[in-house]
């Protein structure tokens, strides 16, 4: 048993120390301080989250993984940035968003960090144990997270949903790990999957991944996991289906990206056949189904699925570019998402609902021009319009894809790609081209909103149009990768 | 290799000019004037480009190129080349601009800062598209020209205007993503054969194919291409488009959009593949002549002035195709040469019919008839763009539409006879429209005004444009003609005939 070393190894975990701390004191000062000043809770949410993404930035926890659990290297610290970042934005979409709904209490902002936690948890583990911790962690604040408002029948209907299709998940997870252990005799993920010699039992070992992949599709809701994402994006506090559909989307895609990249040649033969049916049905279902949609969450919930189908294009070529495609796409996604449910978080219809319907955005452009204008962008940005982060995301995405001979999944990522441009133009011309409706559209746009959009507006169109920078990190990061 | 980057500073100046109309949000008429200001202050960078050299000094008879470092690692560099093609071009860009912010002076009354935004943003797209030779900045520009027509026509168009504004946009950008893939396999391909990364046109001449690959290459560029000329049967969203857009929509999309069409298929579709394009060709000069009759006959039947304009458009764009599928010198420089006229003459026509609606507010020929009495300045250019536009010896078209038919009858003469057939139905539509709305019966309508002095200022450096390049065309085609001799593939097939 190796000991803890002070400071070096205390120093490794600070990124999810400062989370845990942050949370648990977000929940003791809602307990124990009475007459709290208005904004304290959500000061210290975000000092905690602020905290830990100079903690995840600053500190290079070397490459070895912790205590062979947790990679504390360049990888994981890009994502843990990557989290903070969409947790922050999330959390300035809240503050109003939750005063106006009165759920802005204790729990709200401390599950959030914890939410943020089990992120990190799941992009980070090298150890099965780990991955199921950060998966429950991360589900379990999801599952309160989301039936915040406990009048809201929507969004109960929601929280019932997440819970049982996350309780169905996380056994599938726990029934493939057992097979793990079964057919390798490690929990270990670099040991079990990349040493052949290790797999006693090779129908085990893919009925084991078979279900581990299962488990992380409902999470990145790939299709046919998808069923239960329209439902819960409607009915979750807006702010909160924005971190849903960015940070844990991500987080379990970091995971299964880390799997992937472990595993030896033998089980990457296995997997693509599978993830490519995987991307062809996401992308095809995503778009075509997003057509149909007449709320907008709802529109955006199936859109984001159709995303993940890129995402699954990006994964399928990290053998060509070592994951460059895919984590780029992942920093637009998780900007341009998080811009469209923020924008529309700013909006309600009524103190206590959300703008929900499509055909109250009629006339927004002009009545508020800059939620519109937000919207557009992101809008544009997810249809992948230049000049957007989007835009060269999917560039690098569909270059990734062609370089490793996916022919034919590129050209039905194109045209997943065109059906979907009629959708996000579909909410465009509501919002510019339609006469204004006498409608009273309430909106939360506080400063906190605002500083929010001003750096997702200028983080979407900055990384689509100097994209090097972000590039030539991550190219950094792929050949320093220790995993 | 310039000191100064003054291509790069005509291509962004709009933009600049775009964010900056959005300051003017509380003043209209400072709005416009800023705007105004920007185009015209373009137009004369651009002129200077004319002071400054119009013989080329380098290699590819390019007249200047700016190249900086953008996205090295992806082998994306911003690469602006200028040829005597893009130097007319961006000409018309800039002085269609220009006007177009002086058409809407009375007609756009809503929105007015947003609207100059998107016009002005829109030109940067355009002027990207003619000057930009790095494949991945071609595109982007091209992708950046479609966005904002989509809210210019669905804000500001006309009752229909989201039905063909959403048209507009799922045709072009459809087109566009095919494109898309296709250029990333052409890049692709050429790393994969000479271990460099880069989407520089020049260098991506020098890639060699199988002949289906080939042809499925340009089949993917062409479409995009293809669409936005646009080329039957693939036309379907333009008359829409232009019955809805304002009247700036419109005389952009007449005088600049399509004419990107035309020019990325010379520029990049013919060099890139120049074995599929000669495989093509027999099928791009039957579109084109099918075009001109199948537009020219449609035409025939409007009722509204913009569509049938823009079915007019349709045919003589048809024609430009027919001289670019012939790809010899004579048929090349009467298409370039045409494409600068068709800019011209089309644009003016869309001013006219948007001044008539104006005034009017209606385009129907069976509502007009008798104009000629109560407008006679209006009807006096009306009929002076009209049959410049038909072909009247002497004005502008003229000149394009008889070299294209001269270089494609040395070629293909049964296509050039074909073609001066096609021409023939010009005149038949071109004379019904006059005959409706000149002449006949006029109805009493005392309330409306002739041309003001602002309209005039719109109309009459067009009408010097048109009768300088029907009059004295060569200068423009000297420049055009040396800007051709640069122009070919590095594989040395499509050679110019002379």
């Amino acid at each position: 048993m190796t000991v803890l070393s002070w400071p070096k190894d205390i120093l490794a975990v600070l990124f999810q120390l400062l989370l845990a701390g942050g949370g648990i004191t977000v929940f003791a000062v809602g307990a124990f301080v009475k007459n709290k000043p208005k904004s304290l809770l959500f000061s210290l949410a975000i000092g905690s989250v602020l905290s830990a993404a100079v903690a995840a930035l600053l500190i290079d926890g070397g490459r070895m993984p912790f205590f062979q659990m947790l990679d504390v290297g360049v990888y994981a610290r890009f994502f843990n940035v990557l989290f903070a970042l969409v947790a922050f934005f999330s959390l300035l979409f809240s503050h109003q968003h939750a005063g106006l709904r009165q759920v802005a209490g204790d729990e709200f902002y401390g599950l959030m960090i914890l939410a943020v936690l089990g992120m990190s948890l799941v992009a980070g583990a090298t150890h099965w144990l780990i991955f199921f911790l950060g998966f429950e962690l991360l589900s379990l604040a999801f599952y309160i997270l989301i039936a915040m408002r406990r009048d809201d029948l929507p969004g109960n209907e929601a929280a019932l949903k997440y819970l049982i299709m996350g309780m169905v998940s996380g056994g599938f997870l726990a029934f493939g790990i057992a097979m793990f252990y079964a057919s390798t005799g490690t929990l270990d993920m670099p040991i079990g999957l990349a040493d052949l010699k290790k797999v006693v039992s090779p129908t085990g070992m893919l009925l084991s991944l078979g279900l581990i992949l299962s488990a992380t599709g409902f999470k990145i809701s790939l299709v046919p996991f998808h069923l239960w994402t329209p439902d819960v994006y409607q009915g979750a506090p807006t702010p909160v289906t924005a971190l849903l559909t960015t940070g844990s989307k991500i987080a379990v895609f970091a995971g299964l990206l880390r799997i992937l990249m472990l595993s030896s040649n033998w089980l990457w033969a296995h997997a693509t056949p599978v993830l490519w049916t995987l991307a062809a049905a996401t992308l095809l279902t995503g778009s075509i189904t997003a057509l149909a949609q007449t709320r907008i969450k709802r529109l955006l919930a199936y859109s984001s699925v159709a995303q993940m189908g890129y995402a699954v294009m990006g994964v399928l070529a990290t053998r060509e570019d070592g994951g460059l495609a895919v984590m780029f796409y992942f920093t637009a996604y998780a900007l341009m998402d998080m811009g469209a449910f923020g924008a529309i978080s700013t909006l309600c219809a009524s103190p206590e609902s959300d703008l929900d319907e499509l055909e109250n955005y009629r006339g927004l452009g002009y009545s508020h021009p800059w939620q519109a204008a937000l919207l557009t962008i992101c809008l544009l940005s997810l249809a992948g319009l230049p000049p957007t982060a989007g835009f060269i995301g999917k560039f690098m995405v569909f270059k990734a894809v062609l370089q490793a001979q996916y022919i034919v999944l590129a050209v039905i990522g194109i045209a997943s790609a065109i059906l979907s441009i009629f959708v996000y133009l579909k909410v465009i011309v509501v919002m510019f081209m339609r006469s204004q409706k006498d409608m009273a559209v309430t909106s939360g746009f506080g400063v906190e909103a605002r500083l929010a959009f001003a750096l997702i507006l200028f983080g979407v169109i900055w990384a689509g149009v100097f994209p090097s920078p972000l590039q030539a990190l991550i190219s950094r990061i792929i050949t320093s990768i220790s995993i | 290799m310039n000191s100064t980057p003054l291509l790069g500073i005509i291509v962004f100046l709009p933009l600049m000019g775009a964010l900056g109309a959005l300051v003017y949000r509380q003043n209209e008429r400072a709005c416009r004037l800023f705007a105004l200001t920007v185009m015209l202050t373009d137009l004369v960078l651009v002129l200077s480009l004319f002071a400054l050299n119009t013989s080329p000094q380098l290699a590819g008879n390019w007249l200047r190129v700016e190249d900086f470092s953008w996205m090295d690692s992806l082998g994306i560099r911003f690469t602006l080349a200028l040829d005597g093609i893009s130097l007319l071009l961006i000409l018309l860009t800039t002085a269609l601009g220009a006007l177009a912010v002086l058409v809407s002076w009375r007609e756009i009354t809503d929105h007015v800062a947003a609207f100059h935004f998107f016009l002005l943003a829109m030109l940067t797209g355009i002027l990207g598209v003619f000057l930009a030779t790095d494949l991945f900045l071609f595109y982007l520009f091209w992708e950046i020209q479609a966005i904002p027509m989509f809210f210019l026509i669905g804000i500001w168009g006309h009752e229909r205007r989201i039905y063909a504004t959403v048209k507009f946009a799922l045709f072009t950008i459809s087109g566009s993503l095919v494109m898309l893939l296709a250029l990333l396999s052409l890049h692709i391909i050429h790393a994969r054969q000479t271990g460099e990364t880069t989407f520089a046109l020049l260098q991506l001449m020098h890639t060699s194919f199988s002949l289906p690959l080939e042809l499925t290459l340009f089949g993917a560029f062409a479409l995009a291409f293809a669409i936005k000329i646009p080329l039957i049967p693939l036309h379907t969203w333009l008359p829409d488009a232009h019955t809805e857009a304002p009247t700036a929509g419109s005389v952009i999309l007449a005088g600049l959009l399509l004419k990107t069409g035309v020019y990325a298929l010379l520029r990049f579709a013919f060099p890139l593949f120049p074995a599929a394009a000669q495989f093509f060709s027999p099928l791009l000069l039957v579109l084109g002549l099918t075009g001109m009759f199948y537009a020219g006959w449609i035409a025939l039947a409007q009722e509204d002035l913009k569509r049938l304009v823009a079915y007019s458009s349709i045919s003589h764009i048809g024609l430009i195709v027919v001289g670019l599928s012939v790809w010899n010198v004579t048929a090349l420089s009467g298409s370039m040469i045409q494409m600068i006229n068709h800019g011209i003459t089309t644009s003016a026509m869309f001013i006219l019919i948007g001044m008539l609606d104006e005034r009017l507010h209606t385009r129907k020929l069976s509502e007009l008839g008798g104009l000629w009495k109560i407008i006679p300045v209006w009807s006096g250019f009306f009929l002076f763009f009209t049959l410049a536009s038909l072909g009247l010896p002497g004005l502008n078209n003229f000149v394009g539409e008889i070299l294209i038919l001269v270089g494609t009858f040395t070629d293909r003469p049964w296509a050039a006879v074909a073609g001066f057939i096609g021409l023939l139905w010009t005149v038949l539509y071109g004379l019904r429209m006059l005959r409706k709305s000149l002449w006949g019966n006029a109805d009493p309508r005392p309330d409306i005004a002739d041309l003001t002095n602002r309209e005039l200022t719109i109309l009459i450096p067009l009408c010097i444009g048109v009768l300088w390049l029907g009059l004295h065309p060569g200068p423009a085609l000297e420049i055009i003609g040396t800007a051709l001799a640069g122009l070919n593939s590095g594989k040395g097939l499509l050679t110019l005939a002379p």
